[in-house]
């Protein structure tokens, strides 16, 4: 076994973030302020369509410490809508144009429509109840299939119909070479001994991270805009606030707090309400804040899942699967999101639908709606949490079929050899997903289980284990990333030493609890052997660091450590040239060892020099270099993807369901993932833990509820539940058999954005099988305690009266 | 509509005269400048960030206004660390990696040393029960139970020694 | 999120002080007990108070005491001490129980008993715990007059009850109890402590030989604002805790005549199921209490 370096690569070292946190002394967005600051509070729309016929501004104006109230009118001549080509770019669907504020109709509830800026917030609340909108309603579209129907109301009314994206994913296929395979994937499944037909819904919900969001701008003749925010991606809001300001990118400097209050993909786009907080810095020439309610969070971001599956999928004789079909509907919102216009996620996740297995031949349609609600949003699992729970089923139905057990059928069909591509032209670069899963299988010990079950089944007991799997691609080569988002993927990082040894790394993401300081540190302090306690991580400043795609998508591990990896290795080659100069010798890199803060010639351990020293030797004492070498000490690296990272979990869920209340009881929950090489258990375990315990939330408790009227009713974190400590389990979790990632020098995978993908599964098999006898499945979300009581309860009358 | 308070924080009495409706967790974050405590919803009350210690209780300070608090003492995240030297839960947090974006942190070390200090008994179930107050949307609450257990073992050891 | 403007704050440390407070102030004037609910609705402009008369200074209203002949508890009486409460075991568990999960550790930090049955929210736990009790309320007039209410007559619809414009809730009193008694609440949520879909409680007093004499029952979460179970309790009378049938068909039969609703959380039948799953468990601990077994 590998020796570890103390708090190198591998190390359980307590994160370095957390003491100024635990102290009170995290700087979160919300404890930024500038003096003379206004606040910026909005007055949304109470209807889901209405036409705007008039907005009276002039009694609010009227208020104590109000300083301007705005209308999308006052607005759309001052700057540009969105797209722009930043957001625009890439992404083969349509997008609608939309303002900051609504022009001319609202299209959700929570829209907003104006804006008061006032000298508090207090003041600005109360201006909001003296505008008075005059409001004509329009019909509501809510459903996504009726929506898609020619004859439906239209969400946009300059467009034909209702349908903002189309896939079918013939990859690279022809027209005629698509047709055929899709012929022959009908051929398979009309052919096939073992066939399911089954449609899955998974409703909308997300993951509201606990700190909204906000903005603050200062305007300054000089330097242009300056913009506090709370985003995964400064530098997608830099290129978007510069084009609808009409600024040069060098006017406009956009910085991520060093502590954000959680992402998970709600502050990874590009919305509506920081635009404005810009512009109206610059309009009022004042310093302007902006900080979200829980009630804006809850109605206007970070809304996910919402997607129908139609899915057949079939078995030959054998267990083998044979053939797909899907035909996927998502209801996209009104799409007016900068980024992904509540598509890019559908989209993805019909690529990645195939998962861990071989299926040759699918034919998998999707069809995205736009419909009067809050545009879909990225949310953890990016687009693949309704796809795995819908395969993940409609594999344990098959399973059943065929009259094996589940882990049977799925072991049977793994990938096995890598590189592997998808029939949707996704490729995997490697893993191993049998050796994973077998783990899982091994900790389960599914005969035992079975004996029990039968056992509790005697004395009227429902208790049941379901099984599921999630490969995730985590950090893809930049075409992919490009067609996706509109941007490239590859992860830069600066790192410099100064004269006394101590390490700064900077780059452009915006994390947001991800724990990147310390894995950053870890890695610099492997490859350096010097103490991670000397490294300091700087990001989210797009004024010091270059471009950056954002953290978004388990890049973390598999493109920015990486990257760091890279530099600290170019950085190294400089020092050994040095020493080597000084010692007036020839050598190579690999004849040094960076070890416990001090660079050892292996052939004399007499030549050896602290890091430190030779820091100051660079940096301060900079004459007799190397030719061709000069003072200081610093190295950027660029790393790029060539290949898509893979990661792959596979979960076990087992579960008691209550026959007189249907509460469902997860009584163990067990992970089996590929991390690859991890550079800190204590973090990737909390990675897994937390997503776990996310999905756990999603699938029983957390929806987003619009009523036939298209009011949203869940806008409180009342109505809005989310998984309190006493209502989850504990979740066990083994990395232990992961393989190491061949495609970065680290061989690291990033396992925080699809760890929680399996879950929906994992918890739908295992609630099936309980309930197995009474011959229930679980194909809608969220399960509730009621619907599944009455089900269960229809169920055991019927079996009385047989 | 203003009125005068005088409000104790972490040992300091911050005298202000404020508006009757000011939120005492504005109170604390803008008046005080202690900006540890936080928001993280609208008017429920729900999500537990902004838990603070009113004369020795865990309580919500967004549902209490600052007016209510006047001539009372309150201690926020930043009055658990004995100068350098931190609370016992808080490195327990570190050691325990029981947060991530640190956003509900400061809410559950609060109500977190609340549980430890008035219940000597504490096991999973009720801590689990005593953080109900306070959401974790990023670490999946068992390693927050198990640095708040931790810290509930030593106390009871060193009171059996 | 912010209350709107408020006028004026008073504090008063006796009963007098705030009635009179209270009606100098006049229209708009609410009294802020532990305000958990209260402050919701402040915050989120429901209620734009122009004065707020703040108890909690007032110490006679405050604490649960033996009286000779019976306990009463101010009206200002955290969850918290109730929770905590020895004096409240057996005929007065339902207490102990309802308040010890109302909430979250901070609501039950702030939040009082008084509180809870003046807002008489429509999932509130106090109104029907102290309905199954069959508890006495007395309550000091803006004339500084007291009367006494029996919490049946006090409690009406969500968000009413029987109170006067200005009246002050000064103190609930538990009844005497002869003989046997024990008490149990109970309630359902999708999440651990959440308001309830459904909460029942029961009051049950013990013949001699251990069957029920009388019993109480009481569900909120309806409509109509908590009730009794008129049919229940009727149907419990000479029931024997080991009677587990009879203590069933006294729940279904009833529960068939609930008038419950749909919403969100629930449909109407499926609170009636929960009305009789919570019903047995907490007729069967009311029982056990009763006759002085542990739990």
């Amino acid at each position: 076994m590998k020796e570890l370096h103390a708090g190198g690569i591998g190390a359980r070292l307590p994160r370095k973030e957390d003491i100024p946190i635990l102290r009170g002394e995290g700087r979160y967005f919300a404890d930024i302020s500038i003096a003379g600051q206004l606040h910026v509070m909005f007055l949304r729309s109470p209807h889901a369509h209405a036409r705007i016929l008039s907005i009276d501004v002039s009694a609010a104006e009227e208020l104590p410490g109000v300083v301007a109230v705005i209308t999308g009118e006052m607005i759309r001549n001052e700057m540009l809508p969105l797209p722009q080509p930043s957001v625009g770019g890439g992404l083969p669907g349509r997008k609608p144009k939309f303002w900051p504020l609504a022009v001319e109709k609202v299209k959700f509830h929570g829209e907003p429509v104006a804006a008061v800026v006032a000298e508090t917030p207090y003041l600005a609340e109360d201006a909001l109840e003296a505008i008075f909108v005059e409001y004509e309603p329009l019909p509501y579209v809510g459903d996504m299939e009726a929506a898609l129907d020619p004859s439906s109301p239209r969400v946009h009314e300059d467009w034909n119909d209702n349908e903002i994206f189309k896939s079918n994913f013939r990859a690279t296929r022809s027209a005629d070479e698509h047709a055929a395979h899709i012929e022959e994937a009908k051929r398979r499944i009309a052919e096939a001994p073992f066939v399911v037909r089954q449609r899955f819904r998974t409703h909308r919900c997300g993951i509201t991270a606990l700190e909204p969001r906000g903005a603050l701008a200062v305007w300054d003749a000089t330097e242009g805009i300056t913009a506090w925010m709370t985003t995964q991606r400064p530098h997608l809001q830099r290129l978007s606030l510069a084009e609808v300001l009409k600024l040069p990118q060098a006017k406009v400097r956009v910085i991520a707090p060093r502590d954000q209050g959680g992402g998970f993909g709600m502050k990874g786009s590009v919305y509506r309400e920081p635009l404005l907080v810009a512009y109206l810095a610059r309009h009022l020439r004042r310093p302007v804040r902006w900080l979200e309610t829980r009630e804006e969070n809850l109605m206007a971001a970070g809304q996910g899942r919402d997607q129908i599956h139609d899915i057949e999928l079939a078995a030959d004789a054998n267990g083998r699967l044979v053939a797909l079909r899907d035909k996927i509907q998502t209801d996209a919102g009104d799409g007016c999101l900068g980024g992904t216009w509540g598509y890019a996620m559908p989209m993805v996740g019909g690529m990645r639908l195939p998962n861990a297995y071989i299926l040759p031949f699918c034919d998998i349609q999707l069809r995205v709606a736009v419909t009067n609600k809050a545009s879909l949003c990225p949310a953890r699992g990016f687009g693949i949490f309704a796809p795995r729970f819908a395969l993940e089923r409609a594999l344990d139905m098959l399973a059943r079929k065929i009259g094996v057990e589940p882990a049977e059928l799925l072991r049977k069909n793994f990938i096995t050899t890598f590189p592997a591509r998808l029939s949707t032209g996704l490729g995997y670069s490697s893993g191993d997903f049998v050796k994973t899963f077998d783990r899982l299988v091994e900790l389960v010990d599914i005969p035992e289980f079975r004996r029990r079950q039968k056992e509790a089944l005697s004395l009227g007991r429902y208790i049941g284990l379901g099984i599921s799997t999630g490969v995730e691609v985590s950090g893809v080569d930049n075409l992919s990333y490009l067609t996706a988002t509109g941007g490239p993927s590859y992860a830069t990082v600066d790192l410099r030493v100064d004269s006394e040894g101590h390490v700064t790394v900077a780059y452009g993401d915006g994390p947001t609890g991800q724990g990147s300081q310390t894995t950053i540190a870890q890695v610099v302090a492997e490859e350096l052997g010097i103490d991670p306690q000397n490294v300091t991580v700087l990001s989210g400043d797009t004024l010091t660091t270059t471009y950056s795609p954002g953290t978004v998508s388990g890049r973390g591990a598999s493109m920015v450590l990486p990257a760091v990896a890279l530099a600290c290795r170019d950085l190294k080659k400089k020092i050994v040239r040095v020493v080597a100069n000084d010692a007036s010798m020839v050598a190579g890199d690999e004849e040094f060892s960076f070890a416990d803060g001090y660079i050892t010639y292996c052939g004399n351990s007499n030549l050896r020099r602290s890091f430190a020293e030779l820091a100051h030797r660079i940096v301060i004492g900079a004459v007799d270099l190397p030719p061709g070498d000069t003072g200081g000490l610093e190295q950027r690296a660029v790393f790029e993807a060539t290949r898509g990272n893979v990661c792959f979990s596979a979960h076990a869920a087992f579960v008691e369901v209550s026959p007189e209340t249907g509460r469902v009881k997860i009584t163990r929950y067990v992970t089996s993932d590929d991390a690859g090489v991890v550079i800190n258990p204590l973090i990737v375990e909390g990675q897994i833990q937390g997503g776990v315990i996310q999905g756990i939330s999603n699938f029983f408790f957390e929806e987003y509820v619009y009523n036939d009227e298209g009011q949203q009713m869940t806008s409180t974190l009342e109505s809005y539940k989310i998984a309190k400590a006493s209502d989850v389990p504990r979740i066990e979790i083994y990395h232990d058999a992961g393989t190491p990632n061949p495609t970065n020098p680290l061989g690291t995978r990033g396992i925080g954005e699809g760890c929680i993908a399996p879950v929906p599964g994992a918890l739908g098999n295992a609630i099936s099988d309980a309930l197995r006898p009474l011959g229930i499945e679980i194909t809608d979300l969220p399960v509730r305690p009621g619907p599944l009581f009455h089900r269960m309860d229809v169920a055991l009358r019927d079996d009385q009266q047989a | 509509m203003n009125t005068s308070v005088s409000i104790t924080i972490n040992g300091i009495a911050y005298e202000r005269s404020i508006p009757i409706r000011m939120l005492l967790v504005d109170f604390i974050r803008y008046e005080a400048g202690l900006t540890g405590t936080h928001v993280g919803c609208t008017f429920e009350g729900a999500c537990g960030a902004c838990t603070v210690h009113l004369d020795g209780d865990a309580i919500k300070s967004c549902l209490v206004l600052a007016v209510q608090c006047d001539g009372r003492w309150i201690t926020t995240v930043e009055g658990l660390a004995e100068g350098s030297e931190l609370h016992p839960l808080q490195i327990a947090f570190n050691e325990h990696h029981a947060l991530q974006c640190g956003y509900c942190t400061s809410g559950l070390l609060m109500t977190g040393v609340d549980l430890i200090e008035k219940d000597s008994e504490l096991n999973e179930e009720k801590v689990r029960h005593g953080i109900t107050g306070n959401l974790c949307r990023c670490a999946g609450y068992s390693n927050i139970v198990d640095a708040i257990l931790s810290v509930a073992r030593a106390r009871t050891h060193e009171e059996e020694v | 999120m912010y209350p709107s403007p408020i006028e004026g704050y008073v504090a008063p440390t006796t009963v007098d002080e705030a009635v009179a407070a209270f009606a100098r102030w006049g229209e708009e004037t609410h009294y802020i007990a532990g305000g958990q609910s209260l402050m919701q609705a402040i915050k989120s402009r429901m209620v734009r108070p122009k004065c707020l008369v703040d108890l909690q200074k007032i110490d006679v209203i405050q604490g649960i005491h033996q009286e000779p002949a019976s306990i009463r508890i101010g009206a200002m009486t955290r969850y918290c001490d109730i929770a905590d409460s020895e004096l409240l075991e057996g005929p007065f568990a339902a207490l102990v129980d309802g308040a010890g999960h109302v909430g979250d550790r901070q609501v039950r930090h702030r939040g009082t008993i008084g509180g809870s049955l003046c807002w008489n929210y429509i999932s509130a736990c106090m109104p029907a715990v102290n309905l199954a009790i069959g508890s006495q309320l007395t309550l000091a007039s803006l004339s500084g007059q007291t009367r006494a209410i029996d919490i049946e007559d006090f409690l009406g619809a969500p968000l009413e009850t029987s109170r006067q414009e200005g009246e002050l809730l000064l103190s609930v009193e538990l009844p005497q109890i002869v003989g046997r008694a024990g008490s149990a609440y109970r309630k359902w949520s999708l999440m651990t402590d959440g308001l309830p879909v459904i909460g029942v409680g029961a009051f049950l007093q013990l013949d001699d030989v251990g069957s029920c004499s009388s019993a109480r029952i009481s569900v909120t979460g309806l409509e109509s604002g908590p009730i009794r179970v008129l049919t229940a309790e009727r149907a419990l009378i000479g029931v024997s805790h080991s009677n587990t049938k009879g203590i069933e068909e006294a729940l279904n039969d009833s529960s068939t005549s609930l008038d419950t609703h749909s919403d969100e959380e629930a449909d109407a039948e499926y609170r009636r199921v929960l009305f009789r799953h919570l019903g047995r468990d907490v007729v069967t601990r009311a029982f056990m209490r009763a006759l002085g077994n542990r739990e």
